[in-house]
This record gives structure tokens, sequence and C-alpha cells, in this order.
């Protein structure tokens, strides 16, 4: 998602330095820029929601985990529409955002429990779907997401219940098309996990995100449609062109600076 | 009648989870029994036996699904049945409460040695929660010389998974602490899980520690072997004459601090304390009597309690009036 927007905003100021423009009008298109795509990826979140509240089943459970802002507005959306849903949120370590995001559904009025990530399994049999946001889509379907949501998915399959991605298309990850494999960083600080803080001699293993296969994934939803997770790639040509153009963002701001002068 | 204020206080430790372990639970609940022999103060054989009954029913109400205690409760009571005097009972109280712990730690150390022959040199182990046979298991094939590696999941809310790390790491095994939610993320490099039991069903599935499932169906998904450690006396006998397994909630407080709670009304916390991993992705029973497949659990159960359970079916009586036909006769 960075990465896709970093891309956008050297496209602004690429074209603004083609056309002859002053820095401060370049920095004004930038500001311009940025604002458009707030609006957009706003505009995309809403719609994605929207989408993914007709597949939703009145009186449905509805299990997630960690802390989407599609999710969030789904479930807002469900409400507004006088949809009774439960949702089963589980609490997400080490982040523990799902502990923020059960808060916060509650306040909005959802019936919503609070479970712990090892408890996937055994409520998976009172669950109606699964919901869950995405870090990255990789061009083969492949969502990266925070981790423990391949176990969630995996239960859910296991179960024969479906589950749904719900994100945006500013979370594909082209350069996954040419191979490049998505980093997933890990956590080795006892002092950053919530409950061992003051534990400081364990050896520690904290991935924050997990890879969950295409087969897992019954449909990734987003402004662009409800599609399988195989067919991501058709929504990554018509963003990004076919063969997709992969931008090495690194050297083209190398090139920006040296033509600034720093 | 009045239980022992010692047994009482027992009592409380373990449904306090102070003591906690499907095994230790088991030698805490004997050793009350035989506090609660020895501090019997009457004479009369009838009044020490409904005093026994009384203090048994006290221990087994702690933990609902822990079955080691119930069975080391009724191993102490089935020989106190036989008592022709009060202090005959005592002595024979005091007698099958020994028994029971000597034997119940001796089945750890023969497990570890049993199980311990199915880990390889150079395996990693996944283990969840705290369980001293699964320990036990570990920490043998280390000693032995296979030079092997660990992951102890934290194993959320309580963080057992903990005590199992420094387990380990005091035995030696370099360990790694990992999340519960990472379990698939690390499969791969798994080649062995090894896990306790709450209570063994007649079908064969493992009742454990909450997540222990899902770690199965991971290893399952991923093709890495799983192996429950367990003594005999988590096999369950009701099971086989149909009774469900009941699955204890703990209180939301274990996940949430109770100010957070107090102030969403809509949000509730569920924390069951156990799940249930069916048969099918289970390698092995490691047990102190040898190794058994899963679903061959009803063999143990025949050998310990056929004739207990035989008796049980005699006095399952069908009620023809009510009982709706198989067939309409008219």
């Amino acid at each position: 998602m960075l990465f896709n927007v970093m891309k956008r905003m050297l496209d602004y100021i690429e074209s603004g330095m083609r056309m002859g423009a002053s820095k401060s009008e370049v920095a004004k298109m930038v500001e311009e820029g940025v604002g458009a795509m707030r609006r957009e990826i706003e505009n995309a979140i809403s719609l994605a929601a929207t989408l993914g509240a007709r597949r939703v089943r009145e009186n449905a459970s509805l299990l997630t985990c960690s802390y989407s802002r599609v999710v969030k507005m789904l479930f807002s959306r469900l409400k507004s529409e006088g949809k009774r849903v439960r949702a089963f949120v589980t609490e997400s370590r080490p982040g523990g955002e799902g502990i923020r995001l059960a808060q916060e559904l509650s306040e909005m009025g959802i019936e919503t429990e609070l479970i712990v990530d090892s408890s996937v399994r055994h409520f998976m049999k009172e669950m109606d779907m699964v919901v869950t946001g995405a870090e990255a889509i990789a061009a083969n379907g492949a969502v990266v997401n925070k981790v423990g949501t391949s176990l969630i998915a995996l239960a859910a399959n296991e179960a024969r219940v479906r589950t749904f991605v719900l994100t945006t298309t500013h979370k594909f990850s082209a350069e996954t098309i040419f191979g490049e494999l998505v980093k997933l960083p890990v956590m080795r600080d006892v002092s950053l996990l919530p409950g061992l803080e003051k534990r400081r001699d364990l050896n520690v293993c904290y991935p924050l995100f997990d890879v969950t296969p295409p087969r897992y994934v019954d449909a990734i939803i987003t402004e662009k449609g409800v599609v399988a997770p195989e067919a991501v790639i058709l929504l990554v040509r018509e963003l990004h062109g076919w063969p997709t153009e992969v931008h090495d963002l690194i050297s083209r701001l190398e090139k920006l600076v040296e033509v600034v002068g720093g | 009648m009045k239980a022992s204020p010692k047994v009482l206080k027992i009592a409380q430790l373990i449904r306090d989870m102070r003591v906690r372990g499907a095994g230790r639970i088991a030698r805490a609940a004997a050793y009350a029994m035989k506090v609660a022999a020895l501090e019997y103060q009457g004479s009369s054989l009838d009044d020490y036996l409904t005093y026994m009954r009384h203090s048994a029913q006290i221990l087994t109400s702690t933990r609902p699904t822990a079955v080691s205690l119930h069975n080391a409760v009724r191993y102490v009571m089935n020989k106190v049945r036989r008592a022709s005097s009060c202090e005959e009972g005592v002595e024979i109280a005091v007698k099958a409460a020994d028994n029971f712990i000597d034997s119940s730690l001796n089945a750890v150390r023969i497990i570890g040695e049993i199980g311990s022959r199915l880990i390889e040199d150079g395996d990693t182990v996944l283990t969840h929660c705290n369980s001293s046979a699964a320990l036990s298991i570990i920490k043998t094939a280390y000693r032995k010389g296979k030079n092997i590696v660990a992951y102890a999941t934290e194993t959320r809310p309580k963080f057992q998974g903990l005590l199992s790390y420094r387990e380990l790491v005091d035995a030696g095994v370099p360990t790694t602490l990992i999340p519960d939610s990472a379990v698939r993320y690390f499969i791969r490099d798994v080649d062995k899980v090894v896990v306790g039991a709450d209570t063994v069903t007649a079908n064969g599935a493992v009742v454990n520690k909450i997540g222990t499932s899902l770690i199965a169906l991971a290893a399952y998904e991923a093709g890495v072997k799983l192996y429950v450690a367990t003594e005999t006396y988590k096999f369950s006998p009701a099971t086989i004459l149909g009774e469900l397994v009941e699955i204890e909630e703990r209180g939301a407080e274990e996940v949430l601090p109770t100010y957070t709670l107090l102030k969403l009304t809509n949000l509730k916390v569920r924390n069951p304390a156990f799940d249930v991993t069916p048969p099918e992705y289970i390698d092995a029973i490691i047990t102190e009597r040898g190794i058994i497949p899963p679903k061959a659990a009803a063999l143990i159960l025949l050998e310990d309690y056929g004739t207990e359970v035989a008796e049980e079916l005699t006095k399952v009586t069908i009620d023809l009036e009510e009982s709706t036909p198989l067939y309409s006769t008219d």
C-alpha cells in the first residue's frame, strides 16, 4: 500500500517536472494529489464494505481478527441497514489490535464477543462467515495479513465456513508478479510484547503477518467487485497495465534528488 | 458434615488454577483425600464414609473437564468403600492416595522414556501449554543426547507456555516462545508436535488446553506428526456410556481487565479453557502402558473400567411405554 501510494506521488512529481513547473508548484500538485488519493481510498473502503454487506445474512455470526478499517466499515454498514449480526473478534496477539476493534464494534452497538486467538477452531462451528482485511495481496491471490489469519482461514475451510477478504485495490502488490516475495517482519524484542514486557531474558519469535493461500479464501471483495483470489491478476492488469511495469522506486527517487538538487 | 479446612484449601488452589495441569491436579486431589482421611475426627464407619464422599464431591466440583481429578478421587473412594472399620478406612485412604501419587509420577517418567524414542536427532518439536507428560518426552529425548530444539506457544490467556519455556530451557533445550496465532507460520519448521491431554474420550478424541485442536489441524495440513502424551487415568469412562465432556468456560477477567468490560455493555468475552481434537489429527497417544492409536482408546477404558461399564449398562432402562415405536402397528 505504502509502495502504491509512493508510486502515485512520484508520478505527480515527475509529470510536474516534465511540464517545467517550479518547486512550489510541484509541491502544490503533490498536496492536491495526496488529498485526491485519500478521498479515493475512503471511497474505495466504503464501496468495498457496501459490496461485502450484501454477502451477509441477517443474524449471521462473523469472525474477524486484528483491526481492518474495511471490516469496521462493513459492520457499520450492516448496522445502518438494520441487519442484526454478531461479531466474534480474536484479540490478535502480539499487537492486540482485535481488542481495539472489539471495543469499537461494541460501542457501535454490535453484539461483540472477544476470544483468544487459539480458540478459533473451537468457535468455528458457530460461525456463518469469516471476514478479514488484508495487508497486501500477491499476484497469485495469496493474502498477507495479521499473523493468525491463515490459521483462521484453515479452520474455516475445514468447517466449510466461507472466508472473505475485504480490501481495496491499493493493497495489490504488482511486484509479486515478477517473483518478488512479500517481506514479513518478525518481532524479537520482548519489551514490545503486551503481558511479557518484564521478562527480558526470553527468546521469542513473533511474526506480525502470515500468508493465507488463495485456496482458503472464497472471495476478495474490493471497490472493483467481488472476485476469486485467483482472479486478482485481472484487476492488477486493469490497474497497472499488462505486461505490468514494475517501478524501481528507489532509483526514481534518486533521479529526482539529482534533478532537484537535494 | 463439615470438610476439613485443609481439604477446602486444596480445592480452592485447584479451582483458582494455582495447581494446574491434569496430572498435577490429580495428584493434588489424591493428596487431599489422604489429608481428609487423616483429619477425620469421629469413629463411626458410616459417618467416615459420608465424610469422605462429601470431601470427594468438593474436590471433583472444582474443575468440571478434568477427568484425571475424578479418576484420582474415584481410585481412592473405590478402595475406601471396602473398609470394615473406621480406622481401616483411614489407613486404606492414605495407602491408596500414596499409591496413586507414586504411580502417577512414575507414569510421567515411563511416558518420557517411551515417547523419547519417537523423537529423532535434529528434530524441532512444538508443544502447547504446560504438560508434564509432554515435557517429559522432550526432556528425556534431549537427555539421551538427541540434538533437538523446541517451540513453546505462549498459551493465552494464562501464559502457561512460559512455564514450559522455562522448564525446557532449564533442561538445556534451545527453546523459542511464539504466539498462539503463529503456529501455521512456523509449522513447516516443525517435525513433531507433542501435547498433553486433560481428558481422552472413548472414541479417541482428546480434550486439552484451548488451541490444541487448531495446532493439530495445522500440523495435519502440513503433514507434521502430532503425539498426545497422557497417563491412562485421563481416559474418561463416562464417555463410553455416551456422556459428553463438559468444556469449562472461565472468567472474562483472564482475557481483559474488568474495568474495560464494565465500560462496554455490548462486549463479552468467551473464554473456553479446552477444546476437542478429533482422533483423525492424532498420530498416537503415548501412555505409561505403551503407544496406542487414538481410536483404540476404548481398549484402555474397557481394561480399567470394564466391569463398572457393564454394570452401568444393565442399569440403562428403556421405558417401552414412553419410547417412540420404531414402526407403527396400525
